[in-house]
């Protein structure tokens, strides 16, 4: 099991920032305090959709056939998923 | 089965929904040329004593452009990306329920039992005396009910096939949704009166 990526505080809900980085070779950690990007404070299911868009060249029509869903249902998601990245851009400036 | 009886717009392609669409459209008017029933508005079926074949297909063309035009409107309005075909395909297939309520007049079952109600309102009788038999009026209420159901259901379909073309969500845009199915009601029944 993939564990899940936290990106809200579990105490009072503020948005989590990256401390500490490790090399999974050598072992070396890097401390610091780096905000995460912003794709990754999407949910899991729409960073997929976002990739898939990627995938199929942006082509709504393919991604469609892929998921079993007509156009609309696909280009509503992504409306969907625009609208939610504008607010987190909104949110974390 | 639930999406395909209330939501098939979310699953199927715009070709396979449209395809479907016109079919029943034909398959409908057929069905009433057979049972004598004329759909003489957006929501309306009546059973008549004949029919040619072609009337109930001009009824259900004209519904559809009345209605198509209205939703169309709104759709654009809410969202600018709403595409044609999307607001045509529930159109054509939300139809589905009233194309189905025909068979209720299967050798002329419910306009006859209709006839015998009104025949035996006498105006001079209180309501209480009406001369009504218990079967007709049990056969006329379940009709009744039956209509209604399907009514309900021509209004899911629509309502989620106008969703998922248009994206909408709020209850401004259902109300207005709700007021585009009354104009349109309201202009395919003005066309009717031009045309008769």
């Amino acid at each position: 099991m993939n564990p899940k990526l936290p990106v809200n505080c579990p105490s009072c809900e503020n948005g989590l920032a990256v401390s500490q980085l490790t090399c999974g070779n050598c072992h070396t950690s890097v401390s610091g305090n780096y905000p995460l990007p912003l794709l990754l404070l999407l949910p899991e299911e729409e960073q997929n959709f976002i990739l898939q868009f990627f995938l199929s060249s942006g082509s709504l029509k393919e991604m469609a056939t892929q998921m079993g869903k007509s156009y609309p249902t696909v280009r509503n998601k992504l409306d969907d998923t625009i609208k939610k990245i504008n607010q987190l851009k909104t949110q974390t400036k | 089965m639930k999406t395909i009886l209330f939501n098939p717009f979310e699953k199927y392609t715009e070709n396979k929904l449209f395809a479907f669409g016109v079919l029943i459209t034909l398959a409908g008017s057929y069905l009433g040329y057979l049972f004598q029933g004329r759909f003489d508005g957006v929501v309306d079926l009546h059973f008549v004593p004949s029919t040619t074949l072609f009337e109930p297909l001009i009824d259900n063309l004209i519904n559809i452009v009345a209605l198509f035009l209205l939703l169309f409107i709104l759709g654009k309005y809410i969202n600018n990306k709403t595409r044609a075909i999307d607001i045509l395909t529930p159109v054509l297939i939300a139809r589905f329920p009233f194309y189905l309520l025909t068979f209720s007049n299967y050798q002329n079952y419910i306009s006859g039992v209709s006839e015998k109600l009104i025949a035996s309102l006498n105006l001079q009788n209180k309501p209480t005396e009406l001369d009504i038999a218990t079967s007709d009026m049990v056969i006329t209420l379940l009709f009744a009910l039956i209509s209604i159901l399907f009514l309900i259901w021509f209004v899911i379909l629509l309502f989620n096939g106008f969703k998922v073309a248009t994206n909408s969500r709020g209850i401004k845009n259902n109300l207005l949704f709700a007021g585009a199915i009354i104009l349109a009601e309201i202009l395919s029944k003005i066309i009717f009166i031009f045309l008769n």
